[in-house]
């Protein structure tokens, strides 16, 4: 009993002890965030950062882009999650294909990603993209545009609803929190 | 209807061009002449041109592939009529050895193009099919000077079918990728394509390959022709019960 309580004590100390460990207590009872100090690791602070402001370069090719309209629109309001629609590439993180890649566009796409400044990801959005889908016997139409373009997040659906983007766009933020850009 | 013409349509075309047209044919209400490539300028012109039809307006342009016109590839007579099945056999493996391959066996000419005109003032439509006598080299009076916006839908036949309209003012490739190779609505033109594409990291560009990731296969049609909610419709009409 007598050791338990000790390092409970410790571990919910209401006092401050001065040590470096006093920066990993929960916000409430953090002495250094009580005097108006807050403290994060620099990979956190980044990927803080990133996620909250991924702008995706618009990349509607065929009708998941009108899902793509609806993410955006006032009722699911991508800009809750700091998701600003960009018409250029040099302003964007995110690409998100959304819709058929055929061969005539598939440089384009390509060369957009190219002027994207680094770090970017990319989410590839409904059959079509993921692997040509209803296409994918077709002559004119790449099987996937990760044969193009490397992707992160793959959204399954013809198309995918607006919240399945979304459920993308949200997974592909958890993914860029685990990555580590200073320690690595 | 137009109210000032009594006679039809196809009368009218057979008293104004009387052995130019090679078939005049009303299906459906549908009226279609079959004009040969060397007349298709002069009939066309005097179509617009002639109050007594004034086709204002074209509608299409499009080509047409006869190879292996009227070939079965399925059978489809008989229809299983329980459960998911696809009540189709194939007759051969699919288009995919040298003797499956599509021939020509009822149409001696392979490839037409197909006008549809508007006669906005007397509301009547006109299909216009003119078989290219060539088939190596499919020649067809171009259509653009009549109505300029023939010009697009030329080039799409062009493209897709290979049919070389003759005075065409800006004939190229319309809706394939540059460099294309091929004339991919053709029935011998293998739906997968000669080649698919990639980016290469170590040319930085995006290169076309030949076609290693898909093999060809022929999808089959599920007919539901003759199927168990019809045969059941039938039985039921062919039961008198109420006079038995």
């Amino acid at each position: 009993m007598g050791l338990i309580s000790s390092i409970d004590r410790v571990m919910h100390n209401p006092q401050p002890l001065d040590r470096v460990d006093d920066i990993l207590r929960p916000a409430g009872d953090n002495p250094i965030v009580q005097r108006g100090w807050a403290t994060t690791s620099v990979d956190a602070l980044m990927n803080w950062a990133r996620t909250g402001s991924m702008w995706p370069m618009t990349f509607g090719l065929a009708c998941c882009a009108v899902e793509m309209m609806h993410a955006g629109a006032a009722r699911l309001d991508l800009d809750r999650y700091g998701v600003i629609f960009r018409p250029s590439p040099r302003q964007s993180d995110v690409m998100i294909v959304a819709g058929t890649l055929v061969n005539k566009m598939a440089p384009a796409l390509r060369k957009v990603y190219d002027q994207m400044p680094d770090p970017k990801w990319v989410i590839s959005m409904g059959s079509c993209a993921n692997g040509g889908g209803y296409y994918h016997y077709s002559y004119s139409v790449v099987r996937g545009c990760d044969r193009i373009v490397p992707v992160d997040i793959y959204v399954p659906g013809c198309p995918p609803t607006a919240e399945a983007l979304i459920h993308g766009i949200l997974q592909l933020q958890k993914k860029i929190r685990r990555t580590h850009t200073i320690a690595r | 209807m137009s109210e000032t013409q009594t006679n039809s349509l196809a009368e009218r075309l057979v008293a104004r061009f009387g052995e130019v047209l090679s078939k005049v044919e009303t299906v459906r209400g549908e009226t279609t002449v079959e004009v040969a490539a060397g007349d298709l300028l002069q009939v066309a012109t005097a179509l617009r041109d002639e109050p007594e039809f004034d086709f204002s307006e074209l509608i299409d342009i499009c080509g047409v592939d006869y190879l292996g016109y009227g070939q079965n590839e399925w059978e489809t007579t008989s229809v299983s009529g329980a459960g998911f099945s696809r009540g189709v056999r194939g007759e051969a493996t699919g288009r995919f050895d040298w003797e499956g391959r599509p021939r020509n066996v009822e149409m001696e000419r392979r490839f037409a193009s197909v006008v549809h005109l508007l006669s906005i003032r007397h509301n009547k439509r006109l299909r216009i099919r003119t078989y290219c006598d060539d088939d190596a080299l499919p020649l067809v009076p171009s259509l653009v000077a009549l109505w300029p916006v023939a010009n697009w839908f030329e080039r799409e036949s062009f493209d897709l079918y290979g049919i070389v309209y003759d005075g065409h003012p800006d004939l190229r490739r319309i809706l394939t990728d540059y460099g294309f190779v091929g004339r991919p609505f053709r029935k011998d033109f293998p739906l997968i394509g000669n080649v698919e594409m990639r980016y290469d990291p170590d040319k930085k560009r995006v290169v076309y390959e030949p076609v290693t990731s898909v093999v060809p296969r022929v999808l089959v049609p599920r007919v539901i022709r003759d199927d168990v909610d019809l045969q059941q419709a039938k039985a039921e009409a062919a039961d008198h019960w109420q006079e038995n």
